[in-house]
């Protein structure tokens, strides 16, 4: 509860500077261009169809902000799988190293701190502007290929909650309406207006020229967490509900009051579980905030907004939020705390970034855990294009029993004279090796240790059920598999 | 893998054929003009966005021949959906109503007969030959695009394989390729040599894929259908229902205690509801199909030279039987497979000839889905197309044997909530599992005072209120001109 007073009490700071300062022009001065650091950004992604190898290198540039503690603010996309994070300052071109601080993908942000303590010190702090409205204008700051930095002209269009690209998570976006032209590749372009951050730019869409804002309201939680002030994330309480427009529905529910929205799905062992909630309640209140039947609130500063906005981003994990919910024709009140812990692992994780894709190569038969990132090296038409089953998997793990653990699979054979015939077994998700059920990739690891009558037998849930390996040929035509294919190890069972 | 298309029919007719500058021998040719048949059909097919609708009227042109006792061979493709059949001879004018005697669609195949007698007076029938070999010539005889009188093309047998039919989409059998010009027109007609019939061209790529690649149905496949319609039924093929892997790899070989050689297939998913189940099962070696020993890559050795193996089975017919000898846990075994029933779950194949099946209930229209279905809806919904094309290889018609949809929704005040639901599969009906198209219309017949629709996944259901969807009844029927709320028959 403490840490939402505090950001009430900010974001109600800023209305007032607003109003206090007196009309600029917009010069780069005035947008606070001091404050704006380039970022040199070389990324080596892992290839998730080749585990063992990384792809070629690429080098994002981009302008961010001086935030606090001289302390740089990006897009966790730009420094996503990063081998090396240069800083220049604006105007001169000096510059030095940086780390990583911090970085959170639900809220694709990421905090650069330069090896040199002094490097920043005399550039000021670029401040939050967290007031802000439909309709306010903002600058948009893109670096040119000469080194200056281009403004342009932005209208806050919308303020609603949207699906950040790194994660399934929605989080508070600003929606701007903007015509940007396509600068020289830049990665984190800040909007500022008066003199203060409204925030990153994500997503520019050409055609219907508007951009993605991650907004200061999120920016200001993931600051507070990388200052410590509780464990890093933003919170989700694992609920899924459906609006209850529906008059019919609402009969049927008999649910009598204007508001409330109804829970379709409580993600086994999240927060919403722990506490109690279940399918079929009726959420009517968040922390006496009533819920229409849209699933909005009403913001002090945004007005009508999903209430998720409560969850992820006005709360920090730890905190405990109340909801009034309607069982059986009863109202009571549930208490759920957003635990460091509240999620469960997934079955099929969002992303990886910055650690090595698990896998485990056994005679030739490479096996991996099923991931989004693995579907997407299928390319756009990831969709149409990956095994349907896998993708299927995917899409509806929520529907999993809960006991599923990870989704293993063969997704490749390396023609070997022991792997000679398996050419053609398409990519099947693993049930068991050797008897033992698999639920990770350190199941199998296990399960190999004990041949049954020196064969590795392998099941599949499809088509062609099994095959069989010879354990002894599998362990003595290892080495030289490794060294044809360039393999430098037979296994990465190292967890992110 | 391409697709195969198969021939629209819009070919064009010529009076006269004129004598091919090669053929073999200029008398054959003329007796065969005397034998082929050009078909004019009319048909109607059913419209499945607009199920209740009978449908768009289309027309087209495809061959035929005669083979004797007053019928005429085509293609099944030619004559499907037909709701009317002109037939002439070539050389003589006069169009004559013909009808559909056996139409068998899992090989694009037909019979059609002519009532009026004096159709047959001194027309030739034509006689049918063996497998062509390899590189030999053939002729092909045919309506096709480019002009208007008969024309025959030539070509030399380029390969004799297994392939898939494009006419049902899901059924492969024994197929010639041809390296002769085969277009749209030339479906159904005869292909020769030596003045028998070798084959029946029905399909080939489209111009963008391939060129000088035609393919024609051989006499084995052709044969097989005139002794199975000869009890005055067509059964369809019958088969063992069960998949099967090359047996290559040799730690694989030594696990399964099979004998050093180069014999045995393995069986991977034997399907439930076929005639295999209980007999065969995951992990067996098929060793032998009547006596005829398998190969690794699972094939035989017949009068025609190397084959599948499963044109064994393509050459019996319902109620035959199947002798193999098999491998079970390293044991040799003998089993007799009776083909006593064809595969019940066949919606991935194109349909002809039937009529959409459906259920509105207070504006939602429920439909089994369907490969007619797929093509006239193209679903985008991710779980409804697993569904269909998953729906044998996952063995979701283990759990339920038709994928019920909720297809459309015909806008009303009942239904105003509804259409975010669209092309998600109906998993109950106030608690009732929904099996197949007609579980919908049985629960909706049970009086009750909410009728509570659940699709599957974790999405809130459709609720309808009994008295509002009486108060809607005769509105949407009258807007939506709705012949009938349900047609339940195929």
């Amino acid at each position: 509860m403490k840490s939402i007073l505090a950001i009430l009490i900010l974001s109600a700071a800023p209305v007032l500077a607003g109003a206090t300062l007196s009309p600029r022009n917009s010069s780069p001065g005035d947008i606070g261009s001091e404050s704006l650091v380039r970022v040199y950004a070389t990324s080596q992604a892992f290839d998730f169809f080749r585990p063992w190898a990384k792809k070629p290198s690429v080098m994002h540039r981009g302008l961010g902000p001086v935030v606090e503690n001289g302390q740089v603010l990006v897009t966790a996309e730009l420094v996503a799988n990063h081998t090396y994070v240069e800083l220049e300052k604006s105007g001169t071109a000096e510059k030095t190293p940086a780390t990583v601080v911090a970085v959170d993908y639900d809220s694709n942000l990421a905090l650069l701190q330069p090896t040199d303590p002094e490097f920043l010190s005399s550039v000021p702090a670029l401040r939050l502007d967290s007031g802000a409205r439909v309709g306010d204008q903002a600058m948009i700051l893109q670096l040119e290929s000469n080194g200056r930095i281009a403004e342009t002209l932005a209208t806050i269009s919308t303020i609603t909650i949207t699906r950040y690209p790194l994660d399934h998570l929605g989080l508070l976006t600003y929606r701007l309406s903007t015509p940007l032209e396509n600068r020289d590749g830049s990665f984190t372009m800040p909007a500022v207006r008066k003199g203060r951050l409204l925030g990153l730019l994500m997503r520019y869409d050409t055609r219907t020229q508007t951009a993605n804002l991650i907004p200061a309201p999120v920016i200001q939680h993931f600051l507070e967490d990388a200052k410590g002030k509780s464990d890093p994330g933003f919170p989700r309480a694992g609920v899924a509900f459906s609006p209850t427009r529906d008059p019919q529905f609402r009969r049927y529910i008999k649910l009598k009051k204007d508001g409330g929205v109804y829970v379709t799905h409580v993600s086994p062992g999240a927060a919403a579980d722990r506490a109690g909630l279940r399918k079929g309640d009726i959420i009517l209140a968040l922390n006496d905030q009533p819920i229409d039947q849209d699933g909005n609130f009403e913001d002090p500063e945004f007005g009508k907004i999903s209430f998720s906005h409560l969850i992820s981003t006005r709360s920090h994990l730890g905190d405990t939020l109340t909801f009034k919910i309607q069982r059986d024709g009863i109202e009571k009140s549930l208490p759920v705390t957003l635990d460091a812990d509240a999620s469960p692992a997934s079955v099929s994780a969002s992303h990886i970034f910055d650690t090595q894709p698990r896998y485990f190569i056994l005679g030739g038969l490479v096996f991996q855990e099923l991931s989004r990132p693995y579907l997407q090296e299928w390319g756009a038409r990831w969709k149409e294009e990956a095994p349907q089953r896998l993708v299927y998997l995917d899409a509806y793990q929520e529907e999993l029993p809960p006991d599923t653990g990870k989704v293993v699979f063969l997704s490749q054979v390396l023609p070997s004279p022991d792997t000679l015939g398996f050419g053609n077994v398409s990519p099947g998700v693993v049930k068991s090796v050797n008897g033992v059920t698999i639920k990770s990739l350190d199941d199998i690891a296990r399960a190999v240790a004990t041949p049954v009558d020196g064969f590795h037998k392998i099941t599949f849930e499809e088509d062609p059920g099994f095959i069989m390996l010879d354990a002894a040929a599998a362990e003595s035509g290892r080495d030289r598999l490794m060294q044809e294919y360039g393999i430098p190890a037979a296994e990465n069972l190292k967890s992110p | 893998m391409f697709r195969l298309i198969g021939f629209t029919l819009c070919g064009f007719f010529s009076l006269a054929a004129s004598a091919p500058a090669r053929s073999p021998a200029p008398a054959t040719a003329a007796k065969v003009a005397n034998g082929l048949v050009r078909i004019q059909e009319t048909s109607q097919a059913p419209n499945y966005r607009v199920p209740w609708s009978p449908g768009e009227v289309s027309g087209g042109v495809g061959a035929g021949f005669m083979i004797g006792e007053n019928r005429i061979m085509t293609n099944a493709h030619v004559v499907s959906n037909a709701r009317f059949l002109a037939v002439s001879k070539e050389g003589d004018p006069k169009p004559y109503p013909a009808r559909v005697l056996f139409v068998a669609h899992d090989c694009d195949l037909a019979l059609l007969t002519v009532d009026d007698p004096k159709f047959f007076q001194d027309a030739a029938s034509l006689q049918f030959g063996g497998v062509p070999a390899i590189e030999s010539t053939v002729s092909v005889y045919g309506y096709p695009i480019g002009g208007d009188r008969l024309s025959v093309t030539r070509g030399v047998v380029s390969r004799i394989d297994f392939q898939p039919y494009s006419h049902s989409g899901v059924d492969s059998h024994l197929t010639i390729q041809i390296d002769a010009a085969i277009n749209p027109g030339n479906s159904g007609g005869p292909v020769l040599q030596d003045g028998l019939v070798v084959g029946v061209a029905f399909q080939g790529y489209s111009g963008n894929v391939a060129q000088n690649v035609g393919y024609m149905i051989p006499t084995p496949v052709v044969n097989r259908f005139l002794k199975d319609v000869e009890d005055g039924r067509y059964d369809k093929y019958v088969d063992l229902t069960l998949s099967y892997h090359p047996l290559h790899n040799p730690g694989m070989r030594r696990a399964l205690k099979l004998p050093d050689g180069d014999s045995g297939v393995l069986v991977g998913d034997v399907y439930s509801g076929g005639v295999s189940e209980g007999l065969l099962k995951t992990g067996d070696v098929l060793l032998s199909i009547d006596g005829l020993p398998i190969a690794s890559d699972g094939t035989i050795k017949m009068a025609e030279g190397t084959v599948e193996m499963a044109e064994v089975v393509e050459r019996k017919f319902l109620g035959d039987s199947v002798d193999l000898e098999i491998l079970r846990d390293g044991e040799p075994l003998k089993v007799k497979v009776d083909l006593s029933h064809s595969w019940p779950f066949t919606l991935q194949a194109n349909a002809y000839d039937e009529t959409p099946r459906y259920v509105v209930f207070g504006g939602l229209v429920f439909q089994p889905v369907d490969a007619n279905f797929i093509r006239e809806h193209r679903p985008n919904d991710l779980r409804l197309r697993y569904a269909f094309d998953q729906f044998i290889s996952q063995g979701i018609y283990r759990d339920r044997s038709e994928i019920v949809t909720l297809s459309s929704v015909l806008a009303d005040p009942v239904n105003a909530y509804a259409a975010p639901f669209t092309y998600q599969i109906v998993d109950t009906i106030n608690g009732g599992k929904i099996s197949r198209i007609d579980d919908v219309a049985a629960a909706f017949a049970k009086p009750s005072d909410y009728y509570v629709i659940q699709m599957l996944g974790l999405g809130r259901p459709i609720v309808l209120e009994r008295e509002a969807v009486e108060a809607a009844r005769d509105r949407i029927r009258q807007r939506y001109r709705l012949a009938s709320e349900e047609n339940l028959k195929k």
